[in-house]
Formats: C-alpha cells, sequence, structure tokens
C-alpha cells in the first residue's frame, strides 16, 4: 500500500488550469522531490496535499485513506516551510510541543518528546530562546524538529533550504539526508534546485505547467531524460542538442558546411529514423579533450570545434565550443590547454548519447 | 457519532463567515441601508416625524433655492479649498524643514502635531477667544502701539469664514506634516545620492525627484483633508456657532439644524444625500485608482 | 651667475609657493563664506522651525495662563500677560460647579459620563476589529474582498447621511439618550476603522503561519488566541487610542444621540461656553476646555509614537 497516492488531482484557479490531472505513488519510506519552474504548480501540488488547498478534480490518499476533503490536521502530515513559519511568540520548546498541545498529548509525553527531538536536531541549548533569537541555520532545525515531534505519516517540505547561504545549505542538505536514512520516513520535498534534487531524492518528479514530465530514480532522469524539457531543465551546464539525420542503424551525421559521422550507441534502435532528422542530446561532461584510454572505443569519436570561451570552475573547466552554428558546451581538465577563438580537437563520447523525436520532442 | 463529527468539521469550516457575520449585518444595515433609507426620506415630506407621502425633488428644489444651504455649500467650497491648500502648503514645507537633519526634531514634531489630538470642540473655543475683536489678537496688537489695527474677521460675515479656516489649518496642518515626514523618510535615499552625484541642487532634487515620489501622499493628505473639510460641524458650532446671522454655516451644520432642531426632516435628509454626493465625487476616483493600483 | 640663478630660482619658488597660497587663501575664504551662508540658512531655518511651534503652542499657552487669572485680570490686561495672581479656583469651578445649560455641577459628570461612553465603546469596537481583521487577512473567502470593500467605505461617509435613520432605530430599540445607544454608535461607525488597522496589520503576517498552525491541528480560535493575539499589542495599542481620542473628541454623535443626564464632555463644555445668563468667565471657560482636551493630551504626550502611527495607518492605506 502506498503510503500517498495522487490520483489524477487537478486544480484550476477561475479559467487557469494549474494542476492539470497529476498522478503519484509514494512508498512508505521514500524520498519524493518535486522539482521545476517556477509556476509549474509544485507548491499547489504540495499545498493540496496539506489541505492548504482544496482540489477541484482527483483522490488524495495518505495510507490508504482518502483524505480529499479531511482538513490539515486530520490527515497526519507535518510541513516545514520556506520561511520556517515559526511562531514568533513562543520559545524553541512551544514552537515544537504546540501541535503536540493541540492533540491533547499530556504534559510529560510532550516533554520527552520534545527532548527526544531537541537531542536528534542538536538544538536542547535553544529550547528557551524566541525565534528571533535564532540564526537561519538553527530557525531551519526548528522548524525541522517541529514537524518531527508529530512522528506524522508524511513529511513535506517547501523549499526549506532557500532561504539559507551556500555553505549552511550544503549543510542542512546533508543532515535531511541523514535524518531521512535514519528515521525511515516518508517525505514530499519540493525545490527548485536541481543539485537538491539529485542528491536527496529516491525518486524525482519533474513538473511543468501543471503536468508530470517524468517520475524515476535521479539518475535516471540525469541519464534518460523523458524529453528535452526534462533534459534541458536538470543538470548544469544544460545538455547540448544537436539536430542529426540518422544515416544508417550505427551512425548518424551532423550536416553544417561540412558533414561529421558519429556513431550511435550500442542498444540503441533508430532503425525507424534512417534517413530522418532527430535530435541529438549529449551532456557537457561528454565532450572533452581526446582521452588516450578512450581513444580505442567504438562510442568515441573526435571532431574540430571551435573554442569562444572558457570558464575555469577548479576541478574542471567548461568550455563554450562553436560547431557550425550550434554553441556546444563541453568540460576538459583544467590540465589541458585551449587556445580562443581556434580549433581544437573535442572528443564525442556517445555511450550515453540520448536521442529525441523532433515532434514530439520525446525521448526515443 | 460520524454525522456529529461531519457537523463539528462544518461549524469550524464556517467558523470565519459566522464571526464576520454580525458585522457583515451591522454594515449592509446601519451604512448602506441607511444611506437607503435617508434618500428615500429625501423624497418625502417629513417634517418632525417621517411620513412617508412622496413629493419627488421637492426638498432638493426646495434645498437648491434655500439661501442658507447656498450660503453653507458656497462656505464648504471656500473653507474646503483654502484648508486643503493652506494645510498642504505648510504641511509639506514643515516636513522638508524638518527633514534636514534637525536636532530636538522629535520634540518640534510632537508640538506641531498635538492639535490633532484635541477635539474640534476645544480648538473651536480656544481660537474663539483670540479671535475675538475685543479680548484675542486684534486687542493684543492695539496694546502694543498699532490702535488702528483691526482683525474683527470672527464678527464680520463677510471674513467669518476665514476664522474657521484659521483654526482648521492650525489644528490639521501638523497631521499633514507627520504623513510627508514619514514619506519623505521612506524615499529610497540611493536615488538621493545618485541624483547628488549627478549634480542637482537640493531645491531641484525635492521639485524633481522626491516630491514627485510622494504622490501616493499627497493623495490620501488630500482625500483626508476633503472628508475632515466636508464632515466639519463641531468646529463651527464651537468657533462661531454658525454665525453672524448664518454667514458661517456648513452643509453639516445646516444638515443636523434643519434635521433635529427645525424640524425639517425631508429637506435635513435631502442635505445629507447631496454632503454624501459630495464625499463620492472624491472618494470614487481615489478608491479606484487605489484598487487599480493593488492590482499591478 | 650661479648666484643669480640661485636668486631667479628662490623668486621663483616663493612665487610659486605664494600663488599656491592664494589658491588656499581662495578654497579657504569661499569654504569660509560657504560654511557662513549655511550658517545663516541654518539659523533661519530652526528660526522658522521655532517660530511655527511657538503658533502651534500660542493657543494652549493662552488658555493655560488665562485659566489661572481672575475674570478681572483678563478683562483689563492682555490675554498674553503672565498671570500676577496665579490660582486655581476657576479650574475647581469648572469642574466642580461651573452651570453647563440647565445645571451647575461643573464639567466632572460629563467628565465621567464620557469615560462611562468612551470606555466600553472602545473596548467593543476593537474587539470586533480584531476579529474582522483577522478574518478578512487570514481566511479570505469568496466575498470577503468585496466585503471589505464595502466596510472600507465605511470609514469615508459623512455621518450626516445615517443619522436621522439611526436616531429613529435607536427610539425604537428604547435605547434613544441612553448610554448604551451611544456606545452602540460609536461601535457600528468605529468597526470600519478598528477592522481597516487590524486587517492592514494582519496582512503584513506572513501566511504560512496559519498554514502551519492548521498542520498542527490548530482551529480558528486557537490560532487565533495562541498566535495571532501574541503578535498584536502594537496594533492594539494603536487602534485603542485611535478610537479613544475619536470618541472622546466626538461631538456629533453626542449632541444628536445623548439625553440630559449622559451628554459626553465635549458637548457640555460647548454649552458651558455658550452659556449666556450671568457675567461671562472666560477663566472657568479656559479651564474647562482645558478640562475636557486632558485626557487626549496625555494620551498624545505618552504615546504619540503609536497616535502618529494610527493617523497614518487610518490614512495611508499600507501600514
Amino acid at each position: 500500500m502506498a503510503a500517498l497516492s495522487i490520483e489524477n488531482v487537478k486544480k484550476s484557479y477561475g479559467s487557469t488550469q494549474v494542476l492539470k490531472g497529476i498522478n503519484i505513488d509514494i512508498e512508505k519510506g521514500e524520498f519524493l522531490v518535486l522539482i521545476g519552474p517556477s509556476g509549474c504548480g509544485k507548491s499547489t501540488m504540495m499545498n493540496s496535499i496539506a489541505g492548504l488547498e482544496s482540489i477541484s478534480e482527483g483522490r488524495i490518499l495518505i495510507g490508504g485513506k482518502d483524505v480529499t476533503h479531511a482538513n490539515p490536521k486530520d490527515r497526519d502530515i507535518a510541513m516545514v516551510f520556506q520561511s520556517y513559519a515559526l511562531y514568533p511568540n513562543m520559545t524553541v520548546r512551544g514552537n515544537i510541543s504546540f501541535g503536540l498541545e493541540v492533540r491533547k498529548m499530556p504534559k510529560p509525553e510532550r516533554e520527552k518528546q520534545v527532548q527526544k527531538v531537541a537531542q536528534l536536531l542538536q538544538i536542547e541549548h535553544l529550547l528557551d530562546r524566541k525565534p528571533a533569537q535564532l540564526s537561519g541555520g538553527q530557525r531551519q532545525r526548528v522548524a525541522m524538529g517541529r514537524a518531527l515531534a508529530r512522528e506524522p505519516k508524511i513529511y513535506l517540505f517547501d523549499e526549506p533550504l532557500s532561504n539559507l547561504d551556500a555553505k549552511l545549505r550544503v549543510e542542512m542538505r546533508a543532515e535531511i539526508k541523514k535524518l531521512h536514512q535514519r528515521l525511515g520516513t516518508t517525505i514530499v520535498y519540493v525545490t527548485h534546485d536541481q543539485v537538491e534534487a539529485m542528491t536527496l531524492a529516491d525518486r524525482i518528479a519533474v513538473m511543468r505547467d501543471g503536468l508530470l514530465q517524468q517520475l524515476a530514480s535521479p539518475q535516471e532522469v540525469y541519464d534518460r531524460p523523458a524529453n528535452l524539457f526534462v533534459a534541458g531543465f536538470m543538470g548544469s551546464p544544460p545538455m547540448n542538442f544537436i539536430d542529426v539525420t540518422i544515416q544508417n542503424s550505427d551512425s548518424l551525421i551532423i550536416s553544417d558546411t561540412e558533414q561529421h559521422q558519429l556513431p550511435i550507441p550500442e542498444g540503441y534502435d533508430l532503425s525507424s529514423y534512417i534517413g530522418k532528422k532527430v535530435i541529438l542530446g549529449i551532456r557537457p561532461e561528454m565532450i572533452t579533450e581526446p582521452l588516450q584510454h578512450k581513444a580505442d572505443l567504438r562510442e568515441v569519436c573526435v571532431l574540430k570545434l571551435k573554442t569562444l570561451l572558457t570558464e575555469a570552475m577548479g576541478a574542471d573547466t567548461m568550455v563554450l565550443t562553436q560547431l557550425g552554428e550550434k554553441e556546444l558546451n563541453c568540460r576538459i581538465n583544467p590540465g589541458h590547454q585551449v587556445q580562443m577563438n581556434q580549433y581544437s580537437d573535442f572528443m564525442f563520447d556517445m555511450s550515453k548519447a540520448v536521442f529525441f523525436d523532433p515532434q514530439t520532442e520525446n525521448l526515443i | 457519532m460520524a454525522n456529529q463529527r461531519r457537523f463539528t468539521d462544518m461549524l469550524a469550516d464556517s467558523m470565519p463567515k459566522l464571526v464576520l457575520a454580525p458585522s457583515f449585518l451591522i454594515v449592509m444595515v446601519c451604512i448602506y441601508g441607511y444611506i437607503l433609507w435617508t434618500v428615500a426620506l429625501s423624497f418625502t415630506k417629513s417634517r418632525m416625524l417621517p411620513q412617508w407621502k412622496f413629493v419627488g425633488f421637492d426638498q432638493y428644489n426646495k434645498l437648491l433655492n434655500n439661501d442658507r444651504w447656498a450660503v453653507s455649500s458656497e462656505n464648504l467650497v471656500v473653507f474646503g479649498g483654502l484648508f486643503i491648500i493652506i494645510c498642504l502648503v505648510i504641511g509639506i514645507g514643515m516636513a522638508i524643514l524638518l527633514d534636514q537633519k534637525i536636532r530636538q526634531e522629535g520634540l518640534l514634531r510632537t508640538i506641531y502635531l498635538y492639535p490633532m489630538a484635541i477635539s474640534f470642540i476645544v480648538t473651536g473655543t480656544a481660537w474663539k477667544w483670540l479671535l475675538n475683536p475685543s479680548m484675542g489678537i486684534q486687542k493684543i496688537v492695539r496694546e502694543w502701539g498699532f490702535e488702528d489695527f483691526t482683525f474683527d474677521w470672527l464678527v464680520n460675515s463677510e471674513m467669518v469664514v476665514f476664522c474657521l479656516v484659521i483654526a482648521a489649518v492650525w489644528q490639521s496642518s501638523g497631521f499633514v506634516m507627520a504623513l510627508f515626514l514619514a514619506g519623505l523618510r521612506g524615499v529610497d535615499s540611493e536615488m538621493i545620492k545618485a541624483a547628488q552625484l549627478d549634480g542637482a541642487s537640493m531645491p531641484t532634487i525635492y521639485r524633481r525627484i522626491i516630491l514627485p515620489t510622494l504622490k501616493p501622499v499627497f493623495f490620501s493628505a488630500f482625500v483626508i483633508l476633503s472628508h475632515i473639510a466636508i464632515k466639519s460641524f463641531d468646529l463651527v458650532t464651537a468657533l462661531t456657532g454658525g454665525g453672524p446671522g448664518y454667514s458661517s454655516d456648513l452643509p453639516a451644520n445646516f444638515m443636523y439644524a434643519h434635521a433635529f432642531t427645525r424640524s425639517q426632516m425631508g429637506l435635513g435628509a435631502a442635505s445629507g444625500v447631496m454632503m454624501l454626493g459630495g464625499v463620492l465625487a472624491i472618494l470614487i476616483p481615489y478608491l479606484y485608482s487605489e484598487l487599480r493600483g493593488k492590482k499591478q | 651667475m650661479k648666484k643669480t640663478y640661485n636668486l631667479s630660482y628662490s623668486a621663483n619658488g616663493t612665487k610659486n609657493l605664494s600663488l599656491l597660497g592664494s589658491v588656499k587663501d581662495k578654497a579657504n575664504r569661499y569654504l569660509q563664506q560657504r560654511s557662513i551662508v549655511q550658517h545663516l540658512l541654518r539659523i533661519l531655518l530652526y528660526s522658522v522651525l521655532l517660530f511655527m511651534a511657538l503658533i502651534y503652542l500660542l493657543p494652549l499657552l493662552v488658555m493655560v495662563m488665562n485659566s489661572l487669572k481672575d475674570v478681572e485680570e483678563i478683562r483689563n490686561g492682555s490675554l498674553l500677560a503672565l498671570p500676577k495672581d496665579p490660582s486655581l479656583a476657576a479650574w475647581a469651578k469648572a469642574w466642580g460647579s461651573a452651570c453647563t445649560g440647565s445645571t451647575c455641577e461643573g464639567i466632572a459628570p460629563f467628565f465621567i459620563n464620557s469615560f462611562k461612553i468612551v470606555l466600553p465603546a472602545v473596548a467593543i469596537s476593537t474587539i470586533l476589529g480584531a476579529l474582522n481583521g483577522y478574518v478578512l487577512s487570514m481566511w479570505r473567502f469568496k466575498g470577503s474582498d468585496l466585503f471589505f470593500g464595502l466596510l472600507l467605505f465605511g470609514c469615508f461617509i459623512p455621518f450626516q447621511v445615517v443619522l436621522i435613520p439611526m436616531a429613529m432605530t435607536l427610539g425604537w430599540l428604547g435605547l434613544a439618550s441612553s448610554a448604551s445607544g451611544l456606545i452602540l454608535v460609536h461601535v457600528i461607525y468605529g468597526m470600519a476603522f478598528t477592522t481597516l488597522f487590524f486587517r492592514n496589520y494582519y496582512v503584513g503576517l506572513p501566511r504560512e503561519l496559519i498554514s502551519a498552525a492548521k498542520i498542527d491541528g490548530a482551529g480558528f480560535f486557537l490560532i487565533f488566541w495562541r498566535i495571532i493575539l501574541p503578535l498584536s499589542p502594537p496594533i492594539i495599542v494603536v487602534t485603542v487610542i485611535w478610537q479613544f481620542t475619536q470618541i472622546w473628541n466626538d461631538f456629533l454623535f453626542g449632541v444628536v444621540f445623548s439625553g440630559a443626564d449622559n451628554l459626553p464632555v465635549t458637548v457640555a463644555l460647548n454649552n458651558l461656553v455658550n452659556t449666556s445668563f450671568g457675567g461671562k468667565e472666560y477663566n472657568v471657560d479656559m479651564a474647562a476646555a482645558l478640562l475636557a482636551a486632558l485626557p487626549t493630551i496625555v494620551v498624545y504626550v505618552f504615546a504619540g509614537k503609536y497616535f502618529v502611527r494610527g493617523l497614518s495607518a487610518g490614512a495611508v492605506k499600507g501600514a
């Protein structure tokens, strides 16, 4: 039985449809990340799960129980907000125990629960402070503590890290991951940060314009994006898209002023597209300087590209190159030198290349 | 059990509406209902008590031919116009002067604003003495040796309306100052720095950059002041009693006198409706721009 | 040769130096002039501000000074003269035995009347405003914004357009000329403002606070009581002060709706000042006016900050 089932959920405000029929099943203990550009409906989806907004159509089930019309308090969920939404007039202790108090848990038990949560999050020394006296990271912990104290069936996280500075964000990200692994909780996590999505999720749900684009494991989403949108959205810098023509079952042709022939990866069946145009998707890290150890592989080929711009990232150097009219992002070893505005050799590793139908924009 | 639960849930869901209901009722009855009621009365020949005998626009005709009404509306135009303009000029001027990093600004602000805490009745009473020729300013200046000095507006039916202006400006200009001072403090200081680097002088900066950004403040000050002007009733009562004769009456006094002391309810109602019309003429454009501003 | 060269050099040098000096001089003089001009401007600025302060204070000072004189001294002397022999006799009379229309008990009973009207009216309208504001900001529903618009309009109507029906309604309810009737009127027409204050304040609180509390399981009143109300003291102070000043200073409702035994102090003051029999006792009038103004002035002096905030909250939509 799924911990949370979202069945054909639709939601409209007046004539604008924000959710256009979403279906997701989340297993117990799963960490699901909802990601998408702003306005894609991910926050509405979250609020609908929480019961803060009503849905126009469809059903939501938590632990097999239909909660479509239930009040937030009857859904057995907890939520961590982007702004933390700590009660400013209560101490940390009060914040954490408020939900328990409302649910009429006796005081000694409440106190025990607060201690347990505080210990888990290492905020015992903060229990008697007011939220205004806490730093951003501490507030974040208290907000999580408030959610944890109730031990609900499902935790909802609404962009919880977006108000923290970069360093703290990485720290808290790891912390959340650890907590999830330790407690085995079911989590739905909304973010627009793809690094958070990749690192945290068991499965990622990519949304756009109120529609689910892909629901799969992070690696799957990265390696085999369901369509052009997902391919372009996940990964930074984004995947390169090149218009190509399929020559035969083993090779394809990129044509600009001259024609380049590239191999088609093993196991990719493009026989029905022979002679037709498709879109090749290749990640920047698959276009590198020529590597000796790969030189003999069948799925590798070397092309001359003009270098337009280099950006040293430290571990790698990003190179913007030109192939015909097309600009391509490449990732090379910082030790390798390329000349600006000169043509140099770049190695295309096609083993992880993907192809999209130009009409449907879907993965072939 | 399930039914009971349903019921408590429903009760909880409709709690906001239930809480708002009494206020809703009050607003619909005591504001909109009463306005309609007054409008209805204004079409009847009610005198001491309401009589539901409709006479069409008779009361309005009477009103327009009534000399006292003519005087009071003319007074309102003069009083309102001068009151608003002078308050705005003094208020903006003092706000700018106070904005020059003045020592003891808080104290000065307190002094400028305290009249706003006083009722118009007390203000009227105080200025009644100061403007009284045989006791106040005229007498003081004559004692200083200017034997021919005359300042008898209070007893001069041509000039008495300016006495209302003086007292009302004294009471309300500090408030306008406070509004604009708050507005000035809200102006982006980087914008001013940028203008200074562009070589603009302080007067230019105020005229070209700061004051134009205070348009909304200007607007709300205007609405509040015109509202005060139209409602001014106590000031007239305390300062001039409407006199000499009825030369300093304002519509509010006219309405009160006819509806409650002269048993001319229909006429009083008609004058009340006219006052509402005056407020609406100012308010509707304001609310319109306000609502439009919120949508953007 | 060498010498002349040296000389000429030194002459040149001094010339250069003196040139430099004169530039410095000029700059100094310019700066001095500028600072003198600025100094003068500064003095002018302070003079204007002080002069204005004097004008604003003048009526109050005149009233205080003359309330301490006796009638003879006012008649014969100048309004601006300091009292020769200050006495509180006029204050005592204004408070306890001056004639206001038909009675001669001073304004003390009316002062108490005013409090009897003001306190309940302020309390009730503030509570109503808080609840309304809470609903209109945190629990919006279809039509609630429209209601807010309708209510906002109520802040602006001239009360003359509702006076007659209100008087009739109070008559039917048997509340004509009673303190409760007057309280009711003040609550009804004060509610628009109090609601506006609270609503605008609550709109500034994060909505997520309510969402969090809902998820924690709290309901409408519990959220109000445990979370919203503890955050409200600033706006409560503003509202209470605003309502207190408004209702204390009211004259129109007082003169229309109150009866002989519950006249508020503003109406009584007006009666006292306009009582025509006997010689005019200006000192008593002034003392009475000051007494009538005292509560709101005290509030203003001690809570001026909130007072200003209320004024601008009512005025400039935002707050």
